[in-house]
C-alpha cells in the first residue's frame, strides 16, 4: 500500500515553482520506468505503472479478508486547488483516493470488514456481486421505523461501528465498490474503488475465455470520476448542500487530473492519490509480444464519459463484469475508438498498437519531407524524429521529456469541456499510451 | 531532462495543450535543422487545407444576450468560428485571401482504402493562415484524423506528442488508410477550444470491395462485408456539432469561457441548423473545389448567409433505393438521431463492421441512433415505397434530445434536424456524397 503522507500530517504546500519542478522531474522519472507490472506481493512496493493490486494479507487461500476504514483527506487538483474527500483506506492506513484496488480470484469467498470513523452511518455496495451477506445475513436495504429506506445495504454505525460483508466472487471481471448510504453525498465524496476478480483460466486472462488473454505487464485501470468543489466544501464545513445545484467542475482519471495522471503510481508529491494512469506498452510482435494490453474502464460519475484512446481501436470484450458473448458462446465483442461508458458501468477493453508502416529513417523513411523543426511548434513529448526509437536534436532551448525515442499517444475524454479543471483547459481525464521502442532500446 | 529553472507547472500545462512552445523554442531563429530527405515527396498533395477564423450564420432569434448574435459579426453572419478551408489548387494570393474565411463544418473528404497491391499514399497538406480577429492568440493548428488506427504520433496531429503548424507554415500528413469506415477529423491544438470553435469535419474510407457489382448492384459499400449487407445506392454524411454561443462570443471578444458551464445552444448537422440543413449544397466536392476569383466560397443561390456553411443535409432518393447515412459527432453531448417512419440498420460503428471476432453478425435495426461525442455510426435504410400525392414523400431526421432540435425557440423544429425526400423515381445518381442528384 502507499503509505506516504498521512491524514494526521499537516498538509503543507510547497511554493508553486518548487512544487512544479518536482512534478516535471517526477514526470521524467515516470517515463524512465518502463517497468514490468508484476503484481507486488509486498504491498509497499507498487509497480510504477499499471494496476496496483491490493491483495488480502489476512484470511486463508480462497478466503481473502480485507479491512476498509473510512478516512478523510485532501487531493491535489490540476489548477492548484485541493479538494476535501472521504475515502475507504486499506486496512487502517491513512486516507487515499480512490479506494484500494481489491484483487481476488474467481470463486474466492471474500470478506470485507468496514470500520466507520465518521459521525454518520456508511456502507459498501458491491454492484455485480450476488448473495452478499452483511454480518451473516442477506444484505438487504436498511429501513427506518416507518419503512423509509435509509441505506441500500446494511451500514456500519456511526462513531466506530463495523459491518462485515461476505460474498463469493463467482464471476471474473471488473467491478466497482461504493457506498450504498446517502450515495449522492458519500459516493461523490470519494467512497468508491475498484474490485478485480481474476478468472480461473489464469491471471493473464480477463475472463474464462481464451480470447480474453492479455499481456500482464500491460494491464491498466481507467477509473473516471467528477467533483463539484462546492459539495466537498460544504461537507468539510459541516454545512448542508443543495443537490439541485450539483455541478461538476473537475473530472479525474484514477483520482488524478492531467498532468498528475501520468506520474508514477505512488508519486511522492501525490501522497493521497496513489494511482497513475500512464499506459506503457510495446508494439505488437507476433513472436515477442503477441497479446494485447487490457484497460479496465470504470465510471463512477453521473453521466456518460466518452473516452477516446488515440492510436488504435480497442476491442470491448466485456461490460459490467460479463463477457460479451451469445448463448452459444458467440463472440459479441466490438471495436471502438470512443469508449462511451455510462454511470456505474465497467468496460474491459483489449488494445494493442501495431507499427503498421514500420517507418525507419534508413530503410523506410516517411514518404514526405520532414519539415525543419524551426518551422513547427514542438510538443513536449516529441523526440525530434518521426521514428520509433530515434531521437533528433531539438532547437536550443526546446524542452523535451522524451527519453529514448518512445512514442506518446494520448487518451482523453472527448466531451472536451470535461478535460478542464474549473478554468484550466487541457487537464483532467487525459493520459497517454507510451509506446516503448522494441528491445534492445536506450530506455534504460 | 530533469526539470530546469523557469519551466514551471503552468508552462507545462500550456505546452501540453500545445499553445506555445517552451520558452525560447519559438523565438529561436538560429541554425535550421536540416530536413530529412524524403523518399516520395514529389507532386502536390491530394488535398491542401488551411486553418483560420471566420463567421457563420445561425438563426439570430431568439437572441442570447449579449452573446448571440455577436455584435462584431459582419452582416449577414452571427457567430465567430475557427475552421478549415479547402485551398487545393489555389494561387498563393487566393490562398492568403482565405484568412478570416473559415467554414463549418470542415470540408467533407474521403479516401480509398490503402491497397497493398497498388500502394498509393494519401496526403493532406495543412497551412495556418492565422486568426484575423485574434492575432494575439498565434495558435498553431494540426489535423487529427480521429480514429485512424496505428497512427504514428508524427501524423496524428496531437501536438504534445509531435509537432503542430504555426501561422504561415506548412505540414503534410500522409495516410495509408487500411480500415474502411466513417471517421472524423479536427484540430487537436487546444482542442477544448479549437474543436468547439468549429475546426471539425467528417472523413471516411471507401472499402476495397467497392466495384464488386455481384454482392450489390451499385458496387458501392460501407465495408468489406463479403455479403453485400453494407451496399448502398446513395450516401450522405451527417456530421454533428454544437455551438455554445457564449464560448464563440468569448473568443471574438478576448474573453475566456468557463468550460464547465458548457451547454449546447445550437446543435447542427453538417454545420447548419434546420431548415438551413435542407438548403442546397455549396461547393463540397473536395477534389473539384469551386471558388470565385479571390478564392472565396460561393454561397448557394438565394442563401447568402450560408456562404461558409456549404454542406447540405437533405437526403434525396428514389423509392426502393438503399441509402447510407454516416453519422459522426464532435459535439460535446450525446445526440439521439431519430427517423420517423423508416427503420435504420446499424451496420458499422467507429469505423468497424458490426461483426464479432468470430464473424457473428451484430448489426441491428433501430429508429434512433445515439451518437456520443467522438463516436461514428454507419446506417443503411431502404427508401419506402412512394405514397404520394406530392412530388416526393417527406420523412424527418431529427435529434430526439428535443432541446437540441429547436434552436431554443419554442414551438417549432430547428437545430439538428433535416428531411428525407423519397421520390417515386427519376433522381439521377450522385456525383459525390451529399449530392442531391437533382
Amino acid at each position: 500500500m502507499i503509505t506516504n503522507g498521512g491524514a494526521n500530517q499537516a498538509r503543507t504546500r510547497a511554493p508553486r515553482g518548487r512544487r512544479a519542478t518536482w512534478i516535471v522531474t517526477a514526470a521524467v522519472a515516470a517515463l524512465l520506468a518502463a517497468a514490468s507490472v508484476a503484481t507486488p506481493a509486498a504491498a509497499d512496493a507498487p509497480p510504477r505503472v499499471g494496476i496496483v493490486c491490493t491483495t488480502s494479507t489476512a484470511g486463508s487461500p480462497g478466503q481473502p479478508v480485507f479491512d476498509l476504514t473510512t478516512t478523510t483527506g485532501y487531493i491535489s487538483l490540476p489548477d492548484g486547488n485541493t479538494a476535501f474527500m472521504w475515502g475507504y483506506s486499506n486496512g487502517f492506513d491513512s486516507f487515499q483516493h480512490p479506494g484500494p484496488v481489491l484483487c481476488v480470484n474467481e470463486g474466492d469467498v471474500v470478506t470485507v470488514i468496514l470500520h466507520n470513523t465518521f459521525a454518520e452511518p456508511v456502507s459498501v455496495m458491491f454492484p455485480g456481486q450476488t448473495g452478499v451477506l452483511a454480518d451473516g445475513v442477506p444484505a438487504a436495504p436498511e429501513l427506518d421505523g416507518s419503512g423509509v429506506m435509509t441505506s441500500l445495504t446494511p451500514t456500519a454505525p456511526a462513531g466506530g461501528g463495523t459491518v462485515t460483508y461476505t460474498f463469493t466472487a463467482a464471476n471474473p471481471g471488473t467491478y466497482l465498490y461504493e457506498s450504498g448510504t446517502n450515495p449522492e453525498k458519500q459516493v461523490r465524496m470519494g467512497l468508491f474503488g475498484a474490485l478485480i476478480v481474476r478468472p480461473t483460466l489464469g491471471a493473464d486472462y480477463a475472463y474464462d475465455r481464451a480470447d480474453s488473454k492479455f499481456t500482464p505487464s500491460e494491464e491498466f485501470m481507467v477509473l473516471l470520476s467528477e467533483i463539484d468543489p462546492y459539495q466537498h466544501q460544504a461537507v468539510e464545513e459541516g454545512r448542508s448542500f443543495n443537490m439541485n445545484t450539483y455541478h461538476p467542475r473537475y473530472w479525474l482519471i484514477n483520482g488524478r487530473g492531467f498532468p498528475d495522471s501520468i506520474a508514477d503510481n505512488g508519486a511522492s508529491w501525490l501522497p493521497t492519490q496513489p494511482y497513475g494512469a500512464l499506459a506503457s506498452v510495446y508494439s505488437y510482435d507476433a513472436t515477442d509480444h503477441p497479446d494485447p494490453g487490457l484497460a479496465r474502464y470504470l465510471n463512477v460519475g453521473t453521466e456518460d464519459y466518452p473516452f477516446h484512446p488515440h492510436g488504435n481501436n480497442g476491442t470491448v470484450i466485456a461490460r459490467d463484469g460479463r463477457p460479451l458473448e451469445g448463448p452459444g458462446g458467440e463472440d459479441l465483442s466490438f471495436e471502438k475508438f470512443a469508449i462511451n461508458i455510462g454511470p456505474g458501468q465497467t468496460w474491459d477493453v483489449l488494445f494493442k498498437w501495431y507499427d503498421a508502416e514500420s517507418y525507419d529513417p534508413v530503410t523506410n523513411p516517411v514518404p514526405v519531407t520532414v519539415p525543419s523543426l524551426a518551422n513547427q511548434v514542438i510538443g513536449v513529448f516529441y523526440s525530434g524524429s518521426p521514428y520509433l526509437g530515434t531521437q533528433e536534436a531539438l532547437p536550443p532551448g526546446t524542452q523535451s521529456l522524451n527519453q529514448c525515442g518512445e512514442y506518446y499517444i494520448i487518451s482523453h475524454n472527448h466531451a472536451l469541456y470535461q478535460i478542464t479543471s474549473w478554468g484550466v483547459t487541457m487537464t483532467g481525464p487525459i493520459t497517454y499510451m507510451r509506446i516503448n521502442p522494441p528491445t534492445p532500446n536506450n530506455c534504460g | 531532462m530533469s526539470g530546469s529553472a523557469g519551466f514551471d507547472r503552468r508552462q507545462f500545462l500550456k505546452v501540453a495543450g500545445g499553445v506555445v512552445a517552451v520558452a525560447g523554442g519559438m523565438a529561436w531563429a538560429g541554425r535550421v535543422l536540416e530536413p530529412i530527405a524524403a523518399s516520395a515527396a514529389a507532386g502536390p498533395p491530394d488535398l491542401y487545407f488551411a486553418g483560420t477564423d471566420g463567421w457563420i450564420y445561425l438563426p439570430p432569434t431568439p437572441t442570447i444576450p449579449p452573446y448571440h448574435p455577436d455584435v462584431l459579426a459582419p452582416n449577414p453572419f452571427t457567430t465567430y468560428i475557427f475552421g478549415f478551408r479547402n485551398v487545393s489548387g489555389m494561387t498563393d494570393t487566393q490562398r492568403q485571401n482565405q484568412k478570416n474565411k473559415a467554414q463549418h463544418s470542415a470540408p467533407l473528404f474521403w479516401v480509398n482504402q490503402f491497397d497493398p497491391a497498388h500502394p498509393v499514399d494519401f496526403t493532406v497538406q495543412l497551412t495556418n493562415l492565422g486568426l484575423a480577429l485574434r492575432p494575439d492568440l498565434f495558435d498553431a493548428h494540426t489535423l487529427h484524423w480521429h480514429g485512424f488506427r496505428n497512427v504514428i504520433p508524427f501524423f496524428d496531429g496531437e501536438p504534445t506528442g509531435s509537432v503542430s503548424v504555426p501561422a504561415g507554415r506548412n505540414f503534410t500528413y500522409v495516410y495509408r488508410p487500411r480500415d474502411p469506415g466513417t471517421y472524423m477529423y479536427h484540430c487537436h491544438v487546444e482542442d477544448v477550444e479549437h474543436v468547439h470553435m468549429g475546426m471539425t469535419g467528417l472523413v471516411f474510407v471507401r472499402p476495397l470491395q467497392d466495384g464488386n457489382t455481384t454482392l450489390y448492384p451499385s458496387g458501392k459499400y460501407l465495408y468489406n462485408d463479403g455479403d453485400g449487407s453494407t451496399g448502398f445506392d446513395r450516401e450522405f454524411a451527417m456530421f454533428l456539432s454544437e455551438v455554445w454561443a457564449e464560448a464563440h462570443w468569448a473568443d471574438a471578444h478576448i474573453q475566456l469561457p468557463e468550460w464547465s458551464d458548457y451547454r449546447a445552444d445550437f446543435s447542427m448537422i453538417n454545420g447548419r441548423v434546420y431548415p438551413d440543413t435542407i438548403a442546397p449544397n455549396g461547393s463540397i466536392d473536395p477534389f473539384n473545389p469551386q471558388y470565385d476569383a479571390n478564392g472565396d466560397l460561393v454561397a448557394p443561390a438565394g442563401h447568402e448567409q450560408l456562404q461558409y456553411q456549404p454542406h447540405s443535409s437533405l437526403v434525396t432518393c428514389n423509392a426502393g433505393e438503399r441509402v447510407a447515412l454516416r453519422f459522426a459527432n464532435l459535439g460535446f453531448r450525446e445526440q439521439a438521431m431519430t427517423i420517423t417512419g423508416i427503420r435504420m440498420r446499424v451496420v458499422g460503428r467507429d469505423a468497424t463492421l458490426m461483426r464479432g471476432r468470430d464473424g457473428t453478425d451484430t448489426a441491428y435495426g433501430t429508429d434512433t441512433v445515439n451518437v456520443g461525442p467522438g463516436e461514428s455510426y454507419d446506417v443503411v435504410f431502404t427508401a419506402p415505397a412512394y405514397q404520394g400525392p406530392g412530388e416526393y414523400d417527406t420523412y424527418f431526421l431529427y435529434n430526439r434530445a428535443f432541446a437540441r432540435a429547436n434552436n431554443l425557440a419554442p414551438g417549432g423544429f430547428g437545430g439538428a434536424a433535416t428531411e428525407i425526400h423519397v421520390y417515386p423515381n427519376g433522381v439521377p445518381a450522385q456525383a459525390y456524397p451529399n449530392d442531391w442528384g437533382i
